[in-house]
């Protein structure tokens, strides 16, 4: 997808320069979680290093601890063969070291020379020289191919130019060492160029720049050297030029097969949930889904695969009745929802659990019995004439804690109290007790226990063999491989092939980076 | 015209009057809230500096010494609230109903404990009308506008010198960026604390001014809970001018005009209340986004919290 | 099932058994920490008391002597608390909502006003009149409070600065009606006396003036409890404002829950101004009273935006007021000691994270972090 460079470096990028910035056993865990364990990385002058791995896989980790914005449990860093202790961005600022971070820190209503200046104000007496800012920032435009204007205020810019202002802010205090997280994802393809393009003008003035990327491609026609990252350790480093977008994807992707749960054979019925020609827009505007057709069917669990941000939480809000599509259907059981709400279309046996239990599912300083009746409090069981029933909904609640294996089944307990596991189990219990006949799960075991998981997986199993439609949208490929009967790829908003369970990693990894399933050998 | 008005001259005066308290608390509000402090104590403040000044002009006979307990006081009351709001991230609205109870309370309990009685303190030795040659000679706008006292030309200066600060120099480019993303200010290696305590800090000194104004300019003595309401409007002033300078003052000269035509105009024509009502009509009209939607500092109300 | 091989998670505020153990529970965490933000603003009352050269024993006995000292000091206290309790309502059922009403003056004024106009027209009644007034009352301060929720629902304008205009506008409007159409002959500026058969009768029992308001203003509060925990709608309230994110996902509507929570609270004050008018002062005087809206606001942070707490807030601050009299009466220490006591005391209360840096971040949690809102929501 990227052109330009060859992967085989410019002049500093040989074997001969200098290692400017050592990374040596850097350790950090949170909580339960170990984000970074032992990583090492080197990057040497003048190259650009390609910082690969899945979402969590602990490359952002890596790059705050760098920049100052955490502190690693152990490890050191060296910059130019000096030990380093970054306490805070302002000494990763004093190393030389940048940071473009994937969200900007831009202040709109400033013009795009004031954000630039911002903390190292040039003056004159005790005025702001503007006048100075704006040519200070004009001067590193030109010398490195930003095309911004200084005056121009920030919100009236395009995300490729704020991309710019982040870059142009970094330089301004001489950065020799820049970050770039996820700079692509924001992005047009032209955009995107213009950017390998500025990246190379950087490296030629002697800069030296790490990437962080999941998107295959690029990296390879931009990067030097690619370090992939996988659960938190360093798996490989390569050359770019000796490596394709299959090892990448495999090298990236690929790991132990660990619990698998039994999935028996079971009969797959007729269609239950289908969407046609699915448009979404997300929150900025942009087309989240672009066009998306699907259709699971009774009995079968459709996976949906794919890197974080491609569309996955606005493809689930559109099915679920949660969020409007602007163009397309929605059809559950024969009958068109589209313009249906949530609470209405889970009336009709669509059943949601959303990815985000901490403030979408549940109302965390509610109580388990209101959790459970948040979308059945005016219903027949619970309510009448306009008055609530908190007893009813205590016993309701109660079995049904139970039966999902919450911990503590106790309808009082206020919900935020209850460990992820725990609240995601009273979630399933909330949906899944109506007897619904579809259910949408979106990263149903995301930061859950082991034993949670586990049970979590075999529930959804058991809907499936009851003959319920599932539709699993899951980060985890291993998730996705082990509970479903079809997978769907989804990239940029468009699915962009469909496999068994049985599909290699690198084929998965393939399509997961946009390439179209047509491609892979 | 006139019958119904008074000379335009008279009127103007008035204006001014009626004006310079809600701009210099208006100022002041703009500084805290620009570094994303939101101060609905503006009332407290400009109370207990009211209360502050009397205090410092009748134990020492000089309006200058009252002057700087009034500073002193606002001060320390504004400081109160950033410690409130900033380090101890209290309830930035909670924080200021509380200020305005304790100006309120203390000003009441000091009126007695030091002056002996409540109700209204001794007369003082105040900022009296001090007209500028040449100036003051102008026909019809000339006593008007440069007849008044010390302190209202303290307010003619304050308003492009607030402007020069916030919009031209490093420090005004920091303490707006603190009210719109803190985290970028962070990064830059400048501190959120430190800026909002400088804004808070400023409101309190510019309240105070409006607040002196009050008990040493336009009258020469303290009374119970005068202000009345004034700190709010002022606060409505800084919202109406979408919190610049040239506006807030703009708007608060709007409202002292309207304050000053509900003492001249006869009773018939326009209902007294109906005029007073009116800053705080305009107000809401600007916040349903009539004539362009008054959007307040992006972090203001939130306290700011490191990752 | 998979009991056996996962460890139990340990919840640490879980609470089991019986209701009557629950709320006994959660009501002694709530009271703690105001509790204690009451006994430190007495000790720094006392230290200013000693400072102006009093003593702070007597002043504080003359304190307690005024509030619940006799009969007609109790009569004092209640009829202190009772408007408290109608504006703290005002506030508490609209921050359910995660809503600021500050407006429970101007609502109380358009209840008032409201009030002093029907009591005269309706007086022909008789007794009964005094229910359909305050009928009139929820009705008027309902459309009130609606205004500032119309504009945060429709408009996005941030309701903490339109319910402070508002209130100006409320008293301003309901000032002009009582001087201008409706006005009395007579020195007294305001509106025409109502006929005593159709006041708030006192309770009697040598409880001095007080009327039996103090126990319409109990029932208010039940029913805001009722319709909080009771009701459909206030369960959506209650979720609206707990979690908008999650209600929205439950297909609940956070605009009209934003409307319905504000014209509520207003409903609420705008009674309290009438129960003024029709048990205390019989007509809207030019002036009428001042900082009961504000004065709201501390009661219902006090009693952590619970009607059981609004009203033992509300009995706490009238208490104050009451005992200020006695103790300025009997020791000099004036009674604006009181504010001072309160304006530290909401201090305190809100200034959580304080609570934190002494005693921990669990001691912080439990003392209400909920608090915190911000203009930017």
């Amino acid at each position: 997808m990227a052109e330009g460079r060859t992967g085989e470096g410019t002049t500093g990028a040989s074997c001969a320069a200098p290692v400017v910035l050592e990374m040596r056993g850097v350790t950090k865990t949170f909580g339960p979680v170990r984000a970074n364990d032992d990583v090492s990385i080197t990057l040497r002058r003048g190259e650009i290093l390609g910082l690969l791995g899945e979402n969590g896989a602990g490359k952002s980790t890596l790059m705050k601890i760098l920049y100052g914005l955490y502190s690693p449990d152990s490890g050191s860093v060296f910059v130019d063969g000096e030990e380093a202790k970054i306490r805070d961005p302002k000494d990763a600022v004093s190393r030389g070291i940048g940071m473009v971070h994937q969200h900007f820190t831009l202040i709109p209503p400033l013009t795009v020379a004031e954000n630039i200046v911002l903390g190292a104000e040039p003056r004159k007496g005790a005025t702001l020289d503007l006048a100075k800012a704006v040519k200070d920032t004009e001067e590193l435009s030109e010398r490195y191919g930003l095309r911004v204007d200084p005056r121009a205020r920030v919100a009236d810019l395009s995300v490729g130019e704020q991309q710019r202002v982040e870059i142009l802010k970094a330089l301004f205090r001489d950065a020799r060492i820049m970050i770039l997280d996820e700079p692509t994802a924001v992005l047009t393809p032209q955009e995107t160029e213009d950017l390998f393009h500025v990246l190379g003008e950087l490296v030629a003035d002697g800069l030296s720049i790490i990437l962080i990327t999941h998107k295959l491609g690029e990296l390879i026609g931009v990067a030097d050297r690619i370090t992939i990252i996988r659960d938190g350790k360093v798996v490989e480093t390569v050359d770019a030029s000796g490596t394709n977008e299959g090892k990448l994807a495999r090298l990236m992707v690929g790991r132990d097969v660990l619990l698998r749960v039994e999935k028996g054979a079971s009969e797959v019925g007729e269609p239950r949930l289908s969407a046609e020609n699915l448009v979404v827009r997300s929150g900025t505007g942009s087309k989240a889904v672009d066009g998306v057709s699907l259709e699971v069917r009774a009995g079968e669990i459709l996976g949906v695969a794919g890197v974080d941000g491609n569309g996955q939480t606005e493809l689930a809000e559109a099915l679920a009745g949660v969020r409007l599509a602007e163009e397309g259907t929605v059809n559950l059981d024969g009958e068109d929802v589209t313009r249906l709400g949530a609470d209405t279309r889970q009336e009709r046996g669509l059943a949601y659990v959303p990815e985000d239990r901490g403030t979408k599912g549940l109302v965390q300083d509610f109580a388990l019995y209101e959790n459970n009746a948040l979308k059945t409090y005016d219903g027949p069981s619970y309510s009448r004439w306009g008055w609530i029933f908190p007893g009813a909904m205590r016993r309701g609640a109660a079995t049904a804690l139970r039966a999902y294996d919450v911990r503590p089944p106790d309808p009082d307990a206020r919900a935020g109290s209850l460990s992820g596991g725990n609240q995601q189990k009273a979630i399933l219990a909330r949906e899944l007790t109506g007897d619904p006949g579809v259910v949408i799960a979106a990263q149903p075991t995301r930061g859950v226990d082991v034993g949670a998981i586990e049970f979590i997986h075999r529930r959804l199993l058991e809907q499936r063999a009851q003959g319920k439609a599932i539709l699993l949208i899951s980060l985890e490929l291993e998730e996705v491989r082990s509970l479903s009967d079809r997978i769907i790829v989804l990239y940029a908003g468009r699915i962009v092939g469909e496999v068994g369970p049985d599909a290699t990693d690198e084929e998965l990894g393939l399509l997961m980076a946009g390439r179209e399933a047509e491609q892979t050998a | 015209m006139g019958e119904i008005f008074g000379a335009p001259g008279e009127l103007l005066a008035s204006t001014i009057r009626f004006a310079t308290p809600l701009v210099l608390a208006a100022l002041g509000g703009m500084f805290s809230e620009r570094s994303g402090v939101v101060n609905i104590g503006l009332e407290g403040l400009m109370l207990i500096s009211a209360f502050a000044g009397v205090v410092g002009a009748s134990l020492s006979g000089n309006a200058f010494v009252g002057l700087g307990f009034a500073l002193a006081a606002g001060l320390g009351f504004a400081l109160i609230h950033a410690l409130m709001c900033v380090t101890f991230e209290a309830d930035q609205i909670i924080s200021g109903t509380a200020i305005n109870l304790l100006a309120l309370g203390g000003t009441g309990f000091l009126l007695v404990v030091i002056f002996g009685a409540g109700g209204t303190s001794p007369r003082v030795e105040g900022f009296e009308e001090l007209p500028i040659p040449l100036l003051s000679d102008i026909p019809v706008v000339g006593p008007a506008l440069f007849a008044q006292s010390l302190l209202v030309y303290l307010m003619y200066l304050l308003v492009p010198v607030t402007f020069f600060v916030l919009f031209r120099t490093p420090f005004g480019l920091r303490l707006r960026a603190t009210g719109e993303v803190p985290e970028a200010v962070d990064t830059a290696g400048v501190s959120v604390t430190r800026m909002r305590y400088y804004g808070v800090a400023l409101s309190g000194l510019l309240a105070s001014l409006g607040g002196v104004y009050l008990s040493m300019g336009l009258l020469s003595a303290f009374t119970e809970n005068m202000t009345n309401g004034r700190g709010f409007i002022a606060l409505a002033a800084l919202i109406f001018g979408r919190w610049n300078p040239i506006g807030a003052a703009g708007a608060a000269l709007l409202f002292g005009f309207a304050q000053a035509v509900t003492i001249q105009a006869p009773q018939d024509l326009i209902p007294q209340e109906f005029l007073q009502m009116l800053p705080y009509v305009l107000t809401i009209i600007v916040l349903a986004g009539f004539g362009g939607r008054a959007i307040a500092p992006a972090a203001i109300g939130k306290p700011y919290r490191k990752e | 099932m998979s009991e056996d091989r996962t460890p139990q998670v340990p919840d640490e505020e879980a609470t089991r058994g019986s209701t009557l153990r629950r709320v006994l529970v959660n009501a002694g965490g709530a009271l703690v920490f105001p509790l204690f933000a009451i006994l430190i603003s007495f000790l720094i009352g006392a230290v200013i008391v000693l400072a102006t050269g009093n003593n702070p024993l007597a002043a504080y006995a003359a304190l307690l002597q005024g509030a619940v000292g006799s009969p007609t000091a109790i009569g004092t206290m209640l009829l202190g608390a009772t408007p408290l309790i109608f504006t703290g309502l005002a506030v508490a059922v609209a921050f359910r909502a995660g809503l600021f009403n500050i407006g429970g003056e101007g609502q109380l004024y358009i209840g008032a006003i409201t009030a002093a106009w029907l009591g005269v027209s309706l007086g022909f009644l008789g007794p009964f009149s005094v229910v359909l007034v305050l009928l009139a009352c929820v009705l008027t301060g309902f459309l009130w409070g609606a205004i500032p929720g119309f504009l945060k629902a429709r408009f996005g304008a941030h309701e903490v600065i339109t319910t402070i205009m508002l209130n100006y506008i409320g008293i301003y409007l309901a000032t002009y009606i009582a001087l201008k159409p409706l006005r009395t002959e007579g020195l007294v500026p305001g509106t025409d006396t109502i006929d005593i058969a159709i006041r708030i009768p006192f309770i009697g029992l040598g409880l001095g003036r007080a009327n039996y308001g103090f126990f319409i203003a109990l029932l208010a509060a039940v029913v805001a409890y009722l319709l909080l925990w009771r009701t459909r709608r206030g369960f959506q309230i209650r979720a609206v404002g707990l979690s908008p994110g999650a209600a929205n996902y439950a297909g609940m509507g956070i605009g009209v829950n934003t409307v319905l929570a504000l014209a509520i609270g207003g409903a609420f004050a705008a009674v309290g101004g009438g129960v003024e008018v029709l048990g205390v002062y019989g007509k809207m005087t030019v002036p009428f009273v001042t900082n009961l809206g504000f004065n709201g606001i501390g009661v219902a942070l006090l009693g952590r935006n619970h009607p059981a707490g609004v009203v033992l807030g509300a009995l706490l601050f009238g208490g104050l007021y009451s005992g200020a009299q006695e103790m300025q009466f009997a020791t000099d220490v004036p009674l604006q000691l009181a504010n001072v006591l309160l304006a530290v005391i909401l201090l305190l209360v809100t200034a959580t994270k304080l609570v934190e840096l002494v005693l921990g971040k669990r001691a912080r949690a439990l003392a209400g972090a909920r608090l915190e809102k911000g203009l930017g929501q």
